[in-house]
């Protein structure tokens, strides 16, 4: 009896939960939310139809496993999407015309910064095997540090520098 | 100097890319759709009782081939659908010898009673068919509701309105169809 | 007029703000006549405005747990009915709100800067940045984004705080954590404007600010990961990390921070890169700034952009201020940072920490150009594109890989020059190590790319690390004839900045690891589970037993129990369900996650809890070595920590930066 009550309680507040948000009675397999997780649900904010729980991204999660088990192709199927929402629907941007931008920048970054560090690193090498001539300003500097008058506080307030090469 | 230009450009940059995302507002779905000058998908929906004697149970869009169309999703949970349904109505009254006007419910599930208070409301005189799986709407690439589909008289599509459609967007869009 | 608290809480930010406000004057006039008096009053100023910051956040925690919905924010934000803990919470769960906690913090770090940094030339500019940046924030609180705002008619009850936030007590940590790294990244950045503008560009403002930068970094990575569990805990797909604007705007100025702590170490040793740890410091600093912008603007759009206010050109006006004067700061003193620097050899830990810096900063702006691409395009010619998490892992990962091999070499590369013999003996063991790893990982069937990469590359950073020990540990065992054991326990607390940064590393492993197998491996389908039936699933068998429902503080819920067996034996009762708090309609299903070290069983409720039908749809994950992310965290935690706790012993003769450690550690 109190089982009876506290089912039909329990109706109740569902009803209250769910509506009629959750009315499908799916079994879906992997691949489904693979496939998902490259798609963007149209009606959610920056959610894809794997993660979203909105209508339309279950319905199309359902329709994904449908179209797997009429033996449909991954390319088959986002191609499907495609096909109705345009690129926008693919969270892998496309790399052809203005989406191949943003594929090619990363990569430019990395060749300019490397580039880069290369051509500083070669100078930098190439600074460090000469022999640094000291004289003026820096002669001063030392002798003042040696004399135990420190002008700038620079030099005790590191630590000890690395013993100078032959 | 040209440092500080260096750093002037790019934060300018910058700050007229944001000041351009800031006056937009929150990005919207105004996606163009992908079937523009394609045939739009067939469907075959069921039929508000409403329309019964006219239509039949089904509303199957091949047998109304040849006729220049306009098909409006809506779903009576949404604001903008309630503002844009007079016009459309209107439309109907005004255009519907020579067009053909559908309203499609989606991203809804069973949700007559709702459906059926709607379109009583507006007494839309044009067929409207329940999408209950919102499988026509995928199949239109539909991002929200509501939108409308301006078909030509080959079913191609013409032009896909995103948002609620008032009397200026209709007319222009609807003669041109007739044009 | 009664004294309400609204009108407290405005009276009190307002005069945050005005004591801010002199305390920025008195500190530039101060610093630019050199005027000790006028420092000194700056400085106890400072402590005002903390104390008045304060009196406005209990002014608004008492305004919450009393349910005083005459205060704007907590009709807006807060419920009668919601739970203690939320109503707490519920100060950083919108806008207004979690830009007061940012400004509270911030005031606090000011203070606590002001009272123990010593005597210092770099010391009054640094106070007046940290000022100018606190005007700021407090200007936001009483003037743009004020909470206290006191509605004429108050109403009965509010809505509560937005389910996706209160559905988890995570959301009582991570967005404090977050705050607190990036208010503590605020420090470096002010010291080195400091730096600039009193032209000592040497080492002394990383040093001085040496704890605050990794306490600051380690607030910000723990952040980050806890909002990762957060989402994994909450939003029921079984994932942490989806790419989103929002993380991503989070994850950038963790990357440049990253890059920061290690090019530090190149200018503290081999005084090069000042001009470069300046750049990295700003962009740290700019960047959180320009997240905040992003998130609060609703200019990208993300799940995670909880309410936008009217805040948001303010902070792009703010940004656009920040970048200007810093970078026109580093651009007026260029002579000065500019490097004369010298290398001795590119195979070099300096070399190294040169060639990840880079690795970091194209990761910055791989993030940076993915989550702007479609604003920009939009921009140009009004498409609408869509890049999203594929994109950000394809190009990602590559660089990650890259990190993770950096990261073993690096620390066992010395200064100046490596010897080719000693280092061509660590690669050899290190690459053993990576062979043996990955074929071990080919052994057991594992053919993913990436999975098997870095399961390599934990054997190599394994083997990095276990000759980093020995190599430190074996010796001075030899020479002071001590037990390894013991020699261990101390090179571990004499050598904290080493170990710490080695335990550190180790748990970064811990973290690739977790997020290699559970990305690479994970089972996701969604199942019927009749009432009563066993269901098998991989290794286990699932049992719905019967639905329930409860109703807790401010919330319903109704859910499934779940159990799970396990070879005939019942190893976990899992209670996946719905929760739906106040009258709000927005249901947020709460996942059951069985946790193991091997991996996670993860169900979520994916269609109607209906007692009259014969069973539900469940989303069932198995996902690998998920926990190893979590665990992985708090070793990283744990070794940020023991880096931070200053040595025994007497301090070295430098440190300035010791005293402003020791009084935050």
């Amino acid at each position: 009896m109190s089982r009876l009550v506290r089912s039909l309680r329990l109706a109740a507040v569902a009803g209250i939960l769910l509506g009629s948000a959750f009315a499908q009675d799916i079994v879906l397999d992997s691949r489904v939310f693979d496939i998902g997780n490259e798609l963007r649900c149209p009606t959610c904010v920056a959610e894809s139809v794997g993660e979203s729980n909105a209508a339309i991204a279950r319905e199309m999660r359902q329709i994904i496993q449908e179209q797997l088990d009429e033996g449909r192709t991954r390319a088959e199927i986002l191609g499907y999407f495609q096909e109705r929402y345009g690129d926008w629907i693919l969270l892998s941007p496309p790399r052809r015309g203005v989406l191949l931008i943003v594929w090619l920048l990363p990569v430019a970054a990395v060749l300019v910064a490397g580039g880069g560090l290369f051509v500083l690193v070669r100078r930098w090498r190439a600074a460090a095997d000469e022999v640094a001539p000291v004289a003026g300003e820096d002669l001063a500097r030392v002798r003042a540090a040696l004399a135990g008058d420190d002008p700038a506080g620079a030099i005790s307030a590191e630590p000890a520098p690395p013993a100078p090469r032959p | 100097m040209k440092r500080v230009a260096v750093v002037v450009a790019i934060v300018g940059g910058l700050a007229a890319l944001f000041l351009f995302g800031l006056l937009r507002g929150a990005p919207d779905r105004n996606v163009p759709s992908n079937l523009l000058n394609r045939p739009v998908p067939n469907f075959e929906l069921p039929v508000y009782e409403r329309y019964l004697a006219e239509f039949g149970p089904r509303l199957d869009l091949a047998d109304h081939a040849g006729r220049p169309m306009v098909i409006n999703f809506w779903a009576s949970w949404c604001g903008p659908c309630y503002a844009e349904a007079p016009h459309l109505e209107a439309a109907q009254r005004r255009y519907g010898d020579e067009v053909l006007f559908i309203g499609i419910q989606t991203q809804e599930r069973d949700a007559r009673a709702a459906g059926r208070a709607f379109i009583e409301r507006f007494d839309f005189t044009f067929p409207n068919v329940i999408d209950d799986d919102s499988r026509v709407s995928i199949a239109y690439g539909l991002f929200g509701v509501p939108e409308t589909f301006f078909v030509r008289a080959d079913g191609t599509l013409a032009y896909k309105h995103v948002g609620p459609v008032d009397a200026e967007v209709l007319t222009e869009r609807v003669e041109a169809l007739l044009r | 007029m009664d004294l309400s608290l609204g009108t407290l809480g405005s009276a009190a930010s307002a005069l945050a703000l005005g004591l801010a406000v002199y305390a920025l004057i008195a500190g530039i006039a101060g610093a630019v006549r050199r005027d000790a008096r006028l420092q000194t009053s700056a400085r106890l100023t400072a402590v005002a405005v903390f104390l008045a910051a304060t009196t406005a956040v209990i002014v608004m925690q008492a305004a919450l747990l009393t349910d005083d919905f005459s205060v704007k924010y907590v009709a807006e934000h807060s419920r009668i009915d919601s739970p203690i803990w939320v109503k707490v919470v519920t100060l950083w769960a919108a806008l207004e709100g979690s830009v007061l906690l940012w400004a509270w913090l911030l005031t606090g770090y000011t203070a606590v800067l002001a009272l123990t940094t010593p005597n210092h030339a770099l010391r009054p500019w640094a106070l007046v940045i940290m000022q100018g940046v606190q005007v700021f924030f407090l200007g936001v609180v009483a003037l743009v984004a004020n909470p206290f705002v006191v509605l004429a008619n108050p109403p009965f009850d509010g809505p509560g705080a937005n389910p996706l936030l209160q559905n988890h007590w995570m959301m009582a940590v991570h967005p404090v954590l977050m705050y607190l790294g990036f208010v503590g990244l605020t420090v470096p950045f002010a010291f080195a404007m400091a730096a600039l503008i009193t032209r000592r560009p040497g080492t002394e403002w990383m040093q001085l600010t040496r704890r605050w930068t990794l306490a600051g970094w380690g607030f910000l990575t723990a952040a980050i990961i806890a909002g990762g569990w957060w989402s994994y805990e909450v939003l029921g797909w079984g994932g942490y990390w989806a790419w989103d604007p929002v993380e991503n705007v989070s994850f950038m100025p963790w990357l440049t921070a990253t890059a920061f702590i290690h090019s530090v170490q190149v200018q503290e040793r081999r005084r090069m890169l000042k001009s470069w740890n300046v750049l990295l410091i700003v962009l740290t600093f700019a960047l959180t700034i320009l997240g905040t912008f992003l998130t609060r603007s609703g200019v990208v759009s993300s799940v995670h952009a909880f309410g936008d206010g009217p805040v948001g050109p303010v902070f792009l006006g703010f940004f656009v201020l920040v970048t200007l004067l810093s970078l026109g700061l580093v651009a007026w003193r260029w002579d000065q940072v500019r490097d004369r620097a010298e290398l001795d050899a590119a195979v070099s830990r300096e070399g190294a920490f040169l060639l990840v810096n880079v690795v970091f900063l194209a990761l910055t702006f791989m993030v940076l150009i993915g989550t702007l691409f479609p604003l920009i395009v939009e921009a140009v010619n009004g498409a609408r594109v869509t890049v999203g998490a594929p994109f950000f892992d394809v190009v990602s990962l590559p660089m990650w890989m890259l990190v993770l091999l950096l990261m073993g070499i690096g620390p066992l590369l010395p200064w100046r020059k490596a010897e080719t013999q000693s280092l061509a003996r660590n690669l050899a063991w290190m690459t053993g190590g990576l062979v043996l790893a990955a074929g071990g990982a080919l052994a057991f069937g594992l053919r993913e790319i990436y999975p098997v990469l870095t399961i390599g590359l934990a054997g190599w950073n394994l083997v990095s690390l276990g000759l980093l020990l020995v190599g430190a540990v074996v010796p001075r065992a030899r020479l002071t004839g001590r037990g390894l054991a013991t020699t261990t326990m101390r090179y571990a607390f004499e050598q904290r900045r080493k170990v710490g940064s080695m335990v550190v590393h180790f748990g970064v492993v811990v973290v690739a690891l977790g997020i290699a197998a559970s990305s690479g491996y994970r089972t996701d389908v969604q199942l019927r589970l009749p009432y009563g039936e066993p269901v098998a699933f991989g290794q286990y068998e699932l049992q719905a037993l019967a639905p329930f429902s409860e109703r807790g503080a401010g919330r319903v819920s109704v859910g499934v129990e779940v159990a799970v067996f396990q070879g005939g034996r019942q190893v976990d009762l899992l209670r996946p369900h719905i929760n739906a708090f106040g009258n709000s309609s927005m249901t947020v299903p709460t996942a059951a996650v069985r946790y193991t070290l091997g991996h996670d069983l993860y169900l979520s409720v994916a269609g109607a809890v209906d007692p009259t039908a014969d069973g539900v749809i469940m989303r069932v994950i198995q996902s690998p070595l998920v926990t190893w992310i979590w665990f992985g965290a708090v070793i990283l935690a744990l070794g940020t920590v023991w880096t931070l706790v200053p040595p025994r012993g007497p301090a070295p003769a430098v440190v300035p930066a010791g005293a402003t450690g020791r009084a935050r550690a």
